[in-house]
């Protein structure tokens, strides 16, 4: 059994701590680099992170990509537009594909 | 393409129609395998952009609902009341083998029940917030599990892609190419044999007639 971590602004955050979440609520988003190495050491199967977390953690996200866990998922916090985790799909299918045009037509 | 440096010779010839057989076979399957993950991806993309939508606008509800209870009670009431409940284990995690890629699965075990606050200093809409999370939570769980399959497979196609490529525009018409180049050199190589020996022929036979004659 693993755990499943979510970090994030304390607003978008707080809500999972009673049903069991591993919160991380930090206070601005570089602030979860430092949490990353415990984040990503295999405890966590699955590690949500806010959309600002994200974009400030880009990097190191992105190094555990090839792994099967901890699978890290973008969910939009409190008072962001989302979009992020969209873009991070995109990305997965222009990697595959060299392309990103067969699918946008496929989704419409 | 590069010609191989090796030796014009029939060793070197059979051992090149061997690999190009080889190669051919390889590039053969590795095509098939990268249509099919092709085939498995492009699948599981609608899938997931259908519930990653239906995610996020749920979150979304779910984050308003727990403002509202803050403007009721408080940013420190709030605080107060969701600091109960430790991280446990959530889910289980195997692995599953989806055209040789492992992906995860995660099996969602038993969610911690929202409550434990005092009823009496906390809003009402609070608790509609904590289940309205309940109940996207295991939504969450499978769109963890589908983008990690997705991006884990989108890695092998690129991966599988760059292979076949690289046998179908540089190693198997470099061995087509060698190939046909020991061919020449050895057909080459045959053919000044035989004008030799013809040669030699005339020679001996030039020698011949005049001993006879005499």
């Amino acid at each position: 059994m693993s755990k499943v971590a979510i970090i994030g602004d304390s607003t978008s955050v707080v809500g999972f701590r009673p049903l069991g979440f591993a919160v991380f609520a930090v206070r601005r988003p570089q602030d979860a680099r430092e949490l990353w190495s415990e984040v990503s050491g295999g405890e966590y199967g699955v590690v949500f992170v806010t959309e600002p977390v994200y974009e400030a953690l880009g990097d190191l996200i992105a190094q555990s990509a090839d792994s099967p866990v901890p699978a890290v998922t973008v969910i939009p916090g409190a008072g962001n537009p989302g979009g992020v985790g969209e873009a991070k799909l995109t990305r997965a299918i222009e990697r595959a594909l060299g392309t990103t045009v067969l699918t946008r037509e496929e989704g419409q | 393409m590069a010609i191989m440096r090796v030796n014009p010779n029939r060793m070197e010839l059979l051992k090149l129609k061997r690999r190009g057989e080889v190669a051919t076979r390889g590039h053969k399957l590795l095509k098939d395998k990268f249509d099919e993950l092709l085939k498995e991806f492009v699948a599981r993309i609608t899938e997931n952009r259908r519930l990653r939508v239906e995610v996020e606008s749920r979150l979304a509800g779910a984050y308003g609902l727990l403002a509202i209870a803050r403007a009721e009670a408080g940013r420190a009431e709030l605080a107060q009341a969701l600091l109960a409940g430790v991280p446990r284990d959530l889910v289980s995690v195997t692995e599953r083998r989806v055209m040789s890629v492992r992906v995860p699965e995660f099996e969602l075990g038993e969610l911690g029940k929202p409550g434990g606050y005092s009823l009496a200093t906390t809003p009402a809409v609070l608790d509609e917030a904590l289940d309205a999370l309940y109940a996207t939570v295991p939504m969450m769980i499978e769109l963890a599990e589908r983008e990690k399959a997705i991006e884990l497979l989108a890695a092998e196609i690129e991966r599988t892609r760059r292979r076949v490529n690289a046998l179908e525009y540089v190693l198997i018409p470099s061995i087509t190419e060698t190939i046909k180049d020991i061919q020449m050199k050895l057909d080459e190589a045959d053919r000044s044999n035989l004008t030799r020996l013809m040669k030699v022929k005339e020679i001996i036979a030039a020698q011949e007639e005049p001993g006879e004659s005499s």
